[in-house]
């Protein structure tokens, strides 16, 4: 487990109207619809929030379009791992079923992932820091102290965020890592999301994917955006690889099939398995 | 002293100890060692007569949950002994869940069909998830209860499959303690989820935990950890790096030492005991050998 060490966030830029989206997890048709359908809604930036390896195919095409898209990524978990040569993929699982998955998709991704790729995740930065109109934003992967923390909804409690929060001196932080979006607006007036991910589908029975749009006003106004892209095609391509079929069949069906061992009881039950 | 005519030099040996970097599990003892199972491997010798352990009042347990809100808890357990017998356990787990997500750590064998309709409602109005960890230590009924007593198994099971035809997803929990005892074939874990389908009880969900040599288990005789065991090791994976148990008679730093006199941390207020905790036991050694933890995962 990484430290629970802050580091110091880069200041960047002020927008009105950004793009954030987490987990890629090698699945470089969806990060293509997504890029496109976030420059139809006339964005300012689009930012990812780490974990561009994992689960899907041929790691190294999702490099060039983050790239030659000027997404500007924070490092996950995953990224971590793959920079600096760890044997695992530090996603914070203790379930021997939900590591053995992993460990498959990890050496997957970490054997076919070049140097100059691995280099590039190793330079990015652990959280950033924007300007959303009047609020301040602190992203980060995991949670603002943890990398690999998993925030689920039914999992994170106000006192909590309140807590990271004022620590962050945030008033709105956005995190992935579980896989599934939330938005939570506190009664200060502060918000936690959880913008989802992009490299599968979040466990409700359908294909597509999700990324969220943020616009400032008075208030923060926060739109999850589903994103339909050739999930059919995705699956075929994972199955040429050899990747486990439970894999390709979360990507076909929009059920979780794997990795299912660290969801609390509600985000658990509400899924096919 | 000498021993072979060469002087011993007595030295003072230091404790190492772990860093506290804020609460994030905060566990309430809320029966103390009050149990109506006399498990033989209990890590706290819990049983029916006088617990050595008192339970919690419930002014205390909620003075804990209001000093833990503000502290920015991330998750909380109740444990024993057996909790569901505290006679205010469903008011205390419901004041929890309006904090944190809680889980309840039971034998499962005062878990009948009301109980279980109780659970499932609470769960359903709650903010934040509910978790019942069921304690099961064998799929086989005659070598359970020869640990955890007789009829035991039975009531577990029918706790875990009444919980579930209500819609909750119970973790069954067991020890390693009767591991050995089994045969080529499927590991512990393989087979307490094969186990569970054949019970009804789909999306199986199962913890395995070690054994602790403490509480009925005979102490181990392992020396307690030194600094050099450390050297290396990131001690803020050890669970009490960010969590606390209060108890009737104090706050601890895990929930496998709570009650122990070298592991209470404040006789007052939780956020008295906010600070770095004594790895001076031989379950220390345990924790640092296997990583394991006591939250769900």
């Amino acid at each position: 487990m990484p430290s629970h060490g802050d580091d110091v966030p880069e200041q960047l830029g002020e927008y009105r109207r950004i793009a954030v989206f987490g987990g890629v997890y090698n699945n470089w048709l969806a990060l293509e619809a997504t890029l496109a359908d976030a420059r139809r809604r006339d964005v300012e930036a689009v930012f990812c929030l780490g974990d561009m390896g994992g689960f899907g195919p041929h790691p190294d095409r999702v490099f060039p379009r983050l790239r030659e898209g000027g997404v500007l990524a924070i490092q996950g978990n995953y990224d971590e791992s793959l920079a600096s040569g760890r044997t695992d993929c530090g996603c914070g699982y203790t379930d021997p079923r939900d590591n053995h998955y992993a460990a498959i998709s990890y050496r997957y991704t970490f054997d076919r992932t070049s140097a100059e790729n691995k280099s590039w995740l190793g330079a990015l930065p652990r959280h950033r820091r924007v300007k959303l109109g009047p609020h301040r934003v602190l992203m980060c992967h995991g949670s603002p102290r943890v990398i690999n923390e998993f925030l689920w909804e039914s999992a994170t409690p106000d006192g909590l965020l309140r807590h990271l929060m004022d620590r962050a001196e945030a008033d709105v932080v956005l995190c992935t890592h579980t896989g599934i979006k939330w938005c939570r607006a506190l009664p200060d007036g502060r918000h936690a999301v959880n913008v989802g991910v992009i490299g599968r589908p979040e466990n409700d029975g359908h294909p597509n994917v999700w990324y969220t749009l943020l616009t400032a006003g008075p208030e923060l106004h926060v739109e999850f955006v589903p994103v339909a892209y050739d999930h059919g095609a995705l699956a075929a391509e994972m199955e040429r690889e050899e990747l486990p079929a439970e894999f390709a069949e979360t990507i076909r069906t929009g059920w979780w099939t794997t990795c299912l061992e660290n969801l609390p009881a509600r985000e658990r039950a509400r899924g096919k398995y | 002293m000498t021993v072979s005519g060469l002087p011993v030099i007595k030295s003072e040996r230091r404790v190492p100890t772990a860093p506290f970097l804020g609460l994030s599990t905060l566990w309430i003892q809320i029966t103390g060692t009050w149990c109506n199972l006399e498990c033989r491997h209990c890590i706290n010798a819990s049983g029916p007569r006088a617990p050595w352990l008192r339970p919690l009042d419930a002014v205390t347990a909620r003075r804990a949950l209001a000093e833990a809100e503000a502290a920015g808890v991330k998750e909380i357990y109740f444990t024993g002994g057996e909790p569901v017998l505290h006679r205010e356990f469903l008011p205390l787990l419901e004041r929890a869940l309006a904090v944190a997500p809680t889980t309840v750590l039971t034998n499962g064998t005062l878990i009948g069909a009301e109980e279980a309709d109780a659970l499932a409602a609470l769960a359903g109005r709650a903010p934040y998830s509910l978790e019942i960890r069921v304690s099961l230590d064998d799929t086989d009924r005659v070598l359970n209860d020869r640990v955890r007593g007789e009829g035991a198994w039975a009531k577990a099971v029918e706790a875990v499959r009444l919980m579930r035809a209500r819609g909750l997803l119970p973790i069954v929990t067991a020890t390693e303690i009767t591991r050995d005892l089994h045969g080529p074939g499927p590991g512990m874990y393989e087979r307490f989820h094969e186990f569970l389908r054949e019970q009804g009880v789909d999306r199986p969900r199962v913890k395995i935990m070690p054994v602790f040599a403490l509480g009925r288990q005979p102490a181990s005789g392992e020396p307690p950890l030194t600094e050099e065991d450390l050297e290396g090791f990131d001690r803020s994976v050890l669970q009490c790096a960010d969590a606390r148990v209060v108890t009737a008679s104090g706050v601890y730093a895990c929930p496998i030492l709570a009650g122990l006199p070298g592991a209470r941390l404040s006789t007052g207020g939780l956020a008295e005991s906010f600070t770095a905790a004594a790895l001076y036991h031989s379950a220390c050694v345990t924790c640092r050998r296997t990583g394991m933890t006591c939250r769900n995962s």
